[in-house]
């Protein structure tokens, strides 16, 4: 928020994404970073790294269509599943470039959220949380039932890597390479899509969608569109994920994991992109920092076995989820904010 | 046709042990407008807790029934304090969100307290089925059923008839106006998850009565889930229809459709029924329906 009395003149300077030369400097100095990063950190670090540019993208596509639009969408991971599957078949399939896999993939996540989406044209609140979730149990039944020729069954599918001009993308340097331009093109579009037309009737609908039909905004196709966009960038996300990994597998797309990316916007901050990726920093941080640290506590407490990690990541995320709620339910972002516009207008209150 | 009507019967006693843990959903919904998305952990906590006082701390039914029905309003009452007491009029995002939360928070505290081991359940119900005929109906669910029925009666003349019920209903309606009108709407809640609590814990000696019990007995809570959505998420007395239309048709797939196209599709048609009701009536079969205003 800018001091009372400075405004913004034009439409043009209303709508700009970075607004002071200190917001540039540390935007080129952010970008800097991250593209130097393989040659400054080790190969963990990068691992950890793909990993969050991964979860950025499906986390922003959650921040539209959640944090944006106000449809809760218990069924990210779902969607996201839809994405590495459509990629991983393709490729291992048909042999055809990521170039094409990676949008077909988004494609097809998008298709199928706008399935669900179109529910939300007659229910909403937590009834449409509830369709969400009814996608996520479709799709486990889906991969699992169905012939395991088509889609691998419970035995997954393995992704060959991702080649360009002979090139393959196989060290942890060159996927985070392909990896950082698909996420930084993805995220880019995400600031375009929430300050454009469709950005703004997703506010609009958030805030009341009553009032949005009768100020002439087609709540219905603005609904679906926000499953439609957040589900494409799931499946992108996925098809990501896919080329990581190199093998998908039913397991890796539950409701728990839908759960996890929801942990980060609430975190991060509604209705804010980068919220989206203070949110996945932080979530992936701690979820690390389990994963590290339960190994070490499961020797000492050995009937826990290997369960400990997914239970604490259960507890302190479950825990993290209700806090914040409670004591935050802004997120991180909106604390940031104040603290920034509190510096800029003092020593006055507003 | 004896073993049709076989699988009509036990599918409809499974709908009903459905339907008493959907009532979870719906009297912590009717009496606090929260819906509960950690259903099947407090059934899985409840569970844990009879087997703790049966098997580990040896005490007879008699007694560890009703001990364990008290310890798990206990736990019911502390959730809400800590989690939802500060929610009171938030948004229903807010409230979803914690209730999802708690769904991920108790899965993991309860595999951290009790690890994944499989563990006895204590035999409440008779386990010798009742013979009808060439018919075999498992005594644990036929007991269930009744329970059910007498509870979904209870409750819904509870919630419709008397005064305190009533009180309730309003602050499913609205917080702020319930409150305005002097209603406390802490007090409803409290006693909305007790409730939800004791019927889950209940749902559990049924449902687990002489199996084993592990964590991942909760997916009975999204197995549930649907039965609550069909209803109606305001109706206690539409649960027993929903439930018994729902089991049936399971049972009934499982059995005959099943085999011919060999895969489990039994375990989503109750998902795929509760996908076209949200579609084509979403108050479900006797909810209430709601009137926007601006």
């Amino acid at each position: 928020m800018d001091p009372s009395g400075v405004f913004p003149t034009s439409y043009r300077s209303d709508r700009r994404i970075v607004r002071t030369r200190w917001q540039a400097l540390a935007l080129v100095l952010f970008m800097g970073l991250l593209l130097a990063a393989p040659y400054l950190v080790s190969g963990r670090i990068i691992a950890i790294l793909n990993m969050m540019m991964i979860s950025a993208v499906i986390a922003v596509g959650l921040q539209i269509c959640t944090g944006y639009a106000g449809q809760i969408n218990l069924g990210q991971a779902a969607f996201m599943g839809v994405g590495a599957y459509t990629a991983s078949i393709l490729a291992s399939k048909t042999g055809l470039t990521f170039l094409l896999t990676i949008p077909l993939a988004g494609l097809s996540a998008a298709l199928f959220g706008f399935l669900f989406g179109l529910t939300a044209a007659r229910i909403k609140g937590f009834y449409l949380a509830l369709t969400t979730i009814a996608a996520q149990f479709l799709f486990h039944f889906a991969v699992l039932n169905l012939p395991s020729t088509w889609l691998g069954g419970s035995n997954g599918i393995t992704v060959p890597p991702a080649e360009l001009f002979g090139l393959r993308f196989v060290s942890e340097t060159a996927q985070f390479y392909m990896n950082f331009a698909v996420t930084a093109i993805m995220v880019a579009g995400a600031f375009g899509i929430v300050r454009s037309r469709f950005g703004r009737a997703f506010v609009a609908v958030r805030d009341d969608d009553v009032a949005a039909g009768i100020m002439g905004i087609n709540v219905a196709a603005t609904k679906a569109n926000a499953f439609l966009i957040g589900a494409f960038y799931a499946g992108v996300g996925g098809a990501l994920w896919a080329y990581l990994i190199r093998f998908v597998g039913v397991d890796q797309f539950t409701l728990f994991h839908s759960i996890f990316f929801v942990a980060m916007i609430i975190v991060g901050g509604m209705g804010s992109i980068v919220g989206a990726l203070v949110g996945v920093f932080v979530i992936r941080i701690i979820q690390e920092i389990i994963a590290t640290v339960g190994p070490n506590i499961a020797d000492s407490v050995s009937f826990l076995g290997g369960d400990i990690v997914f239970a604490g990541m259960n507890v302190v995320l479950g825990g993290v989820i209700a806090l914040f709620m409670i004591l935050e339910p802004k997120g991180l972002m909106h604390r940031w904010n104040i603290l920034k516009s509190s510096y800029r207008i003092w020593p006055f209150p507003y | 046709m004896v073993y049709f009507i076989n699988d009509i019967i036990t599918g409809a006693l499974i709908g009903l042990l459905y339907s008493l843990v959907a009532m979870g959903f719906v009297v912590i919904y009717r009496a606090s407008k929260v819906f509960n998305f950690a259903q099947g952990e407090l059934v899985i906590i409840g569970g844990f807790i009879v087997w703790f006082t049966t098997m580990q701390a040896g005490l007879s039914l008699w007694l560890s029934i009703p001990l364990s029905l008290v310890l798990a309003g206990l736990v019911g009452y502390a959730i809400e304090r800590i989690f939802l007491t500060k929610l009171i009029g938030e948004s229903v995002f807010s409230m979803v969100m914690v209730t999802v939360g708690l769904l991920i928070l108790l899965r993991g505290l309860v595999l951290l307290v009790f690890g994944p081991a499989v563990r006895p359940f204590p035999i409440i119900f008779p386990l010798k089925p009742l013979f009808l005929g060439d018919m075999l109906i498992p005594m644990n669910l036929l007991i269930g059923g009744i329970i059910t029925i007498v509870a979904a009666v209870g409750l819904s003349w509870f919630f419709n008839r008397t005064r305190s019920g009533l009180r309730m209903t309003a602050v499913a309606e609205d917080h702020v106006v319930a409150s305005s009108m002097g209603i406390s709407v802490k007090g409803s809640i409290a006693f909305a998850w007790v409730l939800g609590a004791i019927l889950s814990t209940i749902g559990a000696m049924i449902f687990l009565s002489g199996k084993s019990l592990t964590f991942l007995a909760s997916d009975i809570g999204f197995a549930a889930l649907p039965v609550a959505l069909f209803a109606g998420l305001e109706s206690i007395g539409g649960l027993i229809l929903a439930g018994v239309i729902i089991g049936i048709v399971q049972s009934l797939t499982t059995n005959y459709l099943d085999p011919l196209i060999g895969g489990s599709l039994g375990s989503v048609v109750p998902y795929i029924i509760m996908l076209a009701i949200l579609l084509i009536r979403p108050t479900g079969l006797f909810g209430w329906r709601t009137i926007e205003r601006v």
